[in-house]
């Protein structure tokens, strides 16, 4: 340009001779330029300029904003980056993304994809659009659409699949039906039970409009768009504000506390849920704010009262449905509404539970909880519903004083069986899968913290719930499974027992409830890997839940398949067998109808049969299996590969590696195309591959895969991850197998590296990964050094597992291996025998590492000289031999 | 709160903004707040809806009401606020710009376009990115005239808010506007 003391000359003599006359402007400047001929030039030209219109200047940002947003963030989207589903056309577009109508070649299914755009821009676009994908992969509701699948496209762009929902918004759907009053707030109450859903997993709305809440073709409700929902857990934190802040509302439906950028909770869901049960009665918005500016709409929001729906309606289109429902009526539903958007947060409904009880007295014509406590709001009610000739007033003073009493039990039952109602609505084994074992694996440490912060939170919340009991057994039993998937065995201990004891005091033995989480935390118990404990509570749950409850309970279905794993998990498949054929029995149905339920109880029974060594029973029951799940999931859904892996191991186990392999290519195939080559769940199907592999020798391509799985799982997760190791420890394997034994000890080092990193010195997962270090010096004929190994892995089990942990047991069959082949035979005998005692407590007597403590046991006391006890293993291994 | 403090001795990089907002989270999230905006802004010209049309003022004052409460702007006048936000707009526009040239030159996988009802200024983006380095050789001669046009330009502060925030009177701005106007304009037209 020019240097600042040009500039401001060039300013000065233009501001001059703007003052001037157009023809006299070149000889003013000539004259006070002398010389510089170059200064007169351009300052004329900044004369022209100032005279000619039409500069980018002159124009709005609005219309420039259009240019380079709109135009450049029209994704084009490379088509065959959506897996399997292929776009068909635009649903609609917002702020934050695009919503695409797609169509899944291989099922011919719809579903709505959403992508983010402009990712780019900032993390925090990212960050809420991915949390918006975490909320939905949580929430497991009919009235919710769910996740299907989520990844990003090369150029960074993060992309949803959901369900595809094609319905009328609320409003218009009661408008163009003409829906009465019961019949508005019946679909009013199915929105309430999926917001409340989101509740009760901490999660707020926070966009609740007509909008976003579609009504299917057969009246059916689905509540959309969870893109500005928030998790609970964080609105303490002080940053919440500004995230506060970033919610772009819908002033119409918006709570005066959103407004202010206040504290926002579940309060202003029901906030919105008022106002739009408001519109659904009056048939209009309690304020009109379309010609508002943003600081107008908030003083009326936070200012002014609404008219009463009830008064709104008459002057409405809506003023039929006003005559359709009596005076008293419309003095409940004014209550019910003007209550749940009450502008105070703490005086509107406390819980979407406690709407929705009062949408049930209503519609049950009995006394709302939110009217005031008056005798004669009772009394008036009791004559409406009973038609009772109660005129003379003695009589009504009798009345009075019995129906106060009445009402107090009458409410008090009605509000337990709501509470009940909803606390068994909630889905929770369904949630807790989604969120731990569903296409989430991709979340990282970091949001695993985040999961167990809202946990936490919930606990606390759940401990203050004292006064119901009910609820916080419901709360307790959730939050424990949860801590169970999560690890924290401990926690899930408390919770669980905590939670069966409220339900014992509230509920008889045998009913859903205490069966239910007899069943849960037998479940634990299995996870613990006590499975005596497990199995007792399995049993407690199924006899109590078949002599209370009738025989097709779901209840005593989930008591049996749980019967049917613990027996699986002690190895003990006779009964097992038994048991899960029992569950298999308990979800058929007449038709052979396929469902969830009856393919996990067959693949449970098919797994049951494979331990046993029934392979082709096995193989049988799983060829149904996967026939179902092709016919439930469709041909190439991730089911479908864990049903083709399970083949494939039955096959590798006999010795058929080919044939796995072929098992295992398939289901790497449907694996890859499903989640993309670059997915947790591509790395699993890879693993699987690669033991295949290692067995047929075929050394290089099974480290060439196993390779593969590694990178993947190294880039989701990190080196460090736990995840990561356990592909190190196939590799670890393969090593050893080739004879490569250098490698190897550096695979296995590079995994006791990684535990260590992960989970701290302290975590049993060492033990195991030291344990297989010490296996390259048994191959090396190393045994001291196994033998340091071994002790060191025993000292580490002896601090965290319980003493009889199966884990603990193979330790001392191996440290009693390692000192037999050093002659050692008093002490080897001893570890052996050690092993042996908690092994064959807690597995099948035809486990290979008791048939290894045999052996050993066998030459230890031969080399002894104690020929008996030598006999008496010799025995057992003979005895093992023949039942094989 | 007075915001006569602004430096105007040396450019806008950095210091200024990164005194105010105190750390990158908080003006990653006026940026997306500004984003949203801005594409609120764009759409609503798009539908051709005077009703609904919303002008930059209406937008900084928006995103002043969505961010005013939270910590860090807790502090700021509303003035020095729209400010930063007339600063973030700016660079929201100019990296959309970039990415925008970016992918007219670069590219070449298949790709398919949903929309054709689109008739975009092809020239938008480019002269979106000659304005910016413009400004930013203006920043170099004249600190105070760049504040001015970012603010009035992109943040849509009328003549009194921007007096009170350069410290100067509406005669003043008036002036600075009107010669920066006409230079820049010429730099566009030269480009």
């Amino acid at each position: 340009m020019m240097d600042p003391g040009r500039w401001d000359r060039v300013q000065a003599l233009f501001h001059r001779a703007t003052d001037l006359q157009a023809a006299e402007r070149r000889r003013f400047l000539e004259s006070e330029c002398g010389p510089d001929a170059g200064l007169v030039e351009e300052v004329l030209a900044l004369l022209a300029e100032d005279a000619r219109g039409g500069s980018l200047l002159d124009r709005d940002v609005a219309h420039l904003a259009r240019g380079v947003l709109e135009g450049a963030a029209q994704p084009s989207i490379p088509t065959e980056e959506f897996g399997p589903y292929r776009i068909v056309r635009v649903l609609g577009q917002g702020g934050m993304g695009v919503v695409y109508l797609a169509r899944r070649d291989d099922l011919g299914s719809l579903a709505a994809i959403k992508i983010l755009r402009d990712a780019w821009l900032s993390p925090t676009r990212r960050d809420r659009f991915a949390s918006e994908q975490r909320t939905l992969a949580q929430l497991n509701h009919p009235a919710i659409a769910p996740l299907y699948d989520a990844d990003i496209l090369p150029d960074g762009t993060p992309w949803f699949v959901m369900e595809y929902v094609d319905g009328a918004p609320l409003t218009e759907y009661c408008r163009r039906r003409a829906s009465s009053i019961p019949g508005r707030l019946r679909l009013f109450r199915s929105v309430c039970e999926a917001v409340q859903h989101a509740h009760r997993h901490a999660i707020i709305h926070r966009d609740l409009k007509p909008s976003n809440i579609l009504v299917k073709a057969d009246g059916t409700i689905k509540l959309l768009d969870f893109g500005i929902a928030k998790q609970l857990e964080s609105l303490d934190l002080p940053a919440d504000q500004t995230q506060t802040g970033l919610r772009l509302l819908t002033p119409a439906y918006a709570a005066p506390e959103q407004f202010r950028a206040g504290r926002v909770g579940t309060h202003t869901d029901i906030y919105s849920l008022g106002v739009i049960l408001y519109e659904l009665l009056a048939g209009r918005l309690p304020f009109d704010l379309s010609h508002r500016t943003p600081a107008e709409a908030e003083m009326v929001v936070a200012e002014q009262e609404p008219e009463k729906p009830s008064v709104a309606a008459r002057n409405t289109d809506a003023s039929e449905l006003a005559r359709s429902v009596g005076a008293t009526s419309w003095a409940d539903l004014d209550v019910l509404c003007l209550k749940a958007m009450h502008k105070d947060p703490q005086r509107r409904y406390r819980t979407v539970e406690a709407l929705i009880r009062d949408i049930d007295h209503f519609l049950a014509g009995e006394p709302l909880e939110a009217r005031p406590d008056t005798l004669r709001y009772r009394v008036g009610k009791f004559v409406r519903r009973n038609r009772a000739p109660v005129s003379a007033a003695a009589l009504v003073f009798a009345v009075v004083v019995g129906l106060v009493v009445f009402y107090t039990v009458r409410l008090t039952r009605a509000r337990n069986a709501a509470l009940a109602e909803a606390a068994r609505a909630q889905n929770i084994q369904r949630f807790t899968m989604s969120l731990f074992e569903g296409g989430d694996r991709e979340v990282g440490p970091a949001d695993s913290l985040h999961v167990v912060t809202l946990i936490d939170r919930g606990l606390q919340e759940a401990k203050s719930l004292d006064g119901e009991p009910a609820v916080q057994a419901e709360l307790y039993e959730t939050l424990g499974s949860i801590y169970e998937k999560l690890g924290n065995l401990a926690r899930a201990d408390t919770l669980l027992r905590s939670a069966l004891d409220r339900r014992r005091t509230l509920f008889s033995p045998g009913s859903p409830e205490v069966t239910g989480n007899l069943v849960a935390l037998g479940m634990l118990r299995v996870s613990q890997a006590k499975f005596e404990e497990a199995e007792r509570l399995m049993r407690e749950a199924l006899d109590n839940g078949k002599r209370r409850l009738p025989p097709g309970h779901p209840a005593v279905a989930q008591a049996t398949f749980g019967l049917g794993l613990v027996l699986q998990e002690r190895g003990d498949y006779d009964h097992a067998i038994q048991v899960s054929q029992d569950a298999v029995r308990l979800y058929s149905t007449p038709e052979e109808a396929p469902t969830h339920e009856l393919a996990a109880s067959l693949g449970q029974l098919a797994d049951d049969h494979f331990y046993a060594g029934h392979y082709q029973i096995s193989d049988s029951i799983n060829q149904r299996v996967l026939a179902m799940n092709r016919q439930l999931y469709g041909e190439r859904h991730p089911r479908v590969a864990d049903v083709l892996i399970n083949l494939g191991a039955s096959q590798f186990d006999r010795g058929h590696y080919d044939v796995a392999e072929r098992y295992d290519r398939q289901a790497l195939s449907i694996l890859e195309s499903f989640y993309g080559d670059n997915r947790a769940q591509t790395a699993d199907g890879l693993t699987q591959l690669g033991r295949a592999l290692v067995f047929e020798k075929k050394f290089d391509e099974a480290i060439v895969v196993l390779g593969k799985a590694l990178a993947i799982r190294e880039r989701i997760f990190g080196p460090m991850h736990p995840t990561v190791a356990s592909t190190v420890n196939e590799l670890g394997n393969t090593a050893v197998a080739q004879g490569n034994l250098d490698a190897a000890e550096g695979y296995f080092r590079r995994m006791v590296d990684i535990y260590k990193t992960a989970y701290g010195a302290k975590h049993y997962l060492n033990g195991i990964a030291l344990s297989n270090l010490a296996s390259v010096f048994v191959e090396r004929k190393q045994y001291p050094r196994a033998e340091q190994l071994y002790r060191e892995v025993l000292k580490l089990y002896a601090e965290l597992l319980p003493a009889d942990h199966l884990n603990t047991g193979i330790a001392h069959i191996k440290l009693g291996r390692a000192l037999l082949r050093q002659n050692r035979y008093a002490e080897a005998a001893a570890e052996s025998l050690a092993g042996y005692v908690i092994v064959s407590k807690q597995a099948s007597p035809t486990v290979s590492f008791l048939r290894a403590a045999r052996r050993d046991l066998v030459i230890a006391y031969d080399s002894l000289r104690q020929p008996d006890k030598a006999a008496r293993f010799r025995a057992e291994l003979a005895d093992t031999a023949a039942k094989q | 709160m007075a915001p006569r403090n602004i430096p105007t001795t040396h450019g806008l990089e950095g210091g200024e903004l990164g005194a105010i907002v105190a750390d990158r989270r908080t003006l990653d999230h006026l940026f997306s707040v500004t984003y949203e905006e801005l594409r609120r802004l764009a759409s609503s010209v798009r539908r051709d809806d005077p009703g609904v049309s919303l002008s930059p003022t209406a937008l900084v004052n928006e995103a002043w009401l969505k961010l005013a409460s939270s910590p860090p702007f807790a502090l700021t006048s509303r003035l020095h606020f729209k400010r930063i936000a007339a600063r973030a707009m700016r660079q929201v526009l100019i990296e959309a710009a970039r990415r925008r040239n970016a992918g007219k030159r670069g590219g070449g996988a298949p790709l398919v376009t949903f929309d054709d009802a689109l008739e975009q200024k092809p020239s938008d983006s480019e002269d979106l990115l000659t304005l910016d380095a413009a400004l930013e050789q203006l920043a170099q001669v004249n600190p105070r005239q760049a504040i001015m046009v970012e603010s009035r330009f992109f943040g849509g502060l009328d003549v009194a808010e921007t007096a009170e925030l350069l410290g100067v009177s509406e005669a003043t701005v008036l002036r600075d506007w009107r010669a920066a106007r006409a230079w820049l304009s010429r730099e566009l037209r030269a480009s």
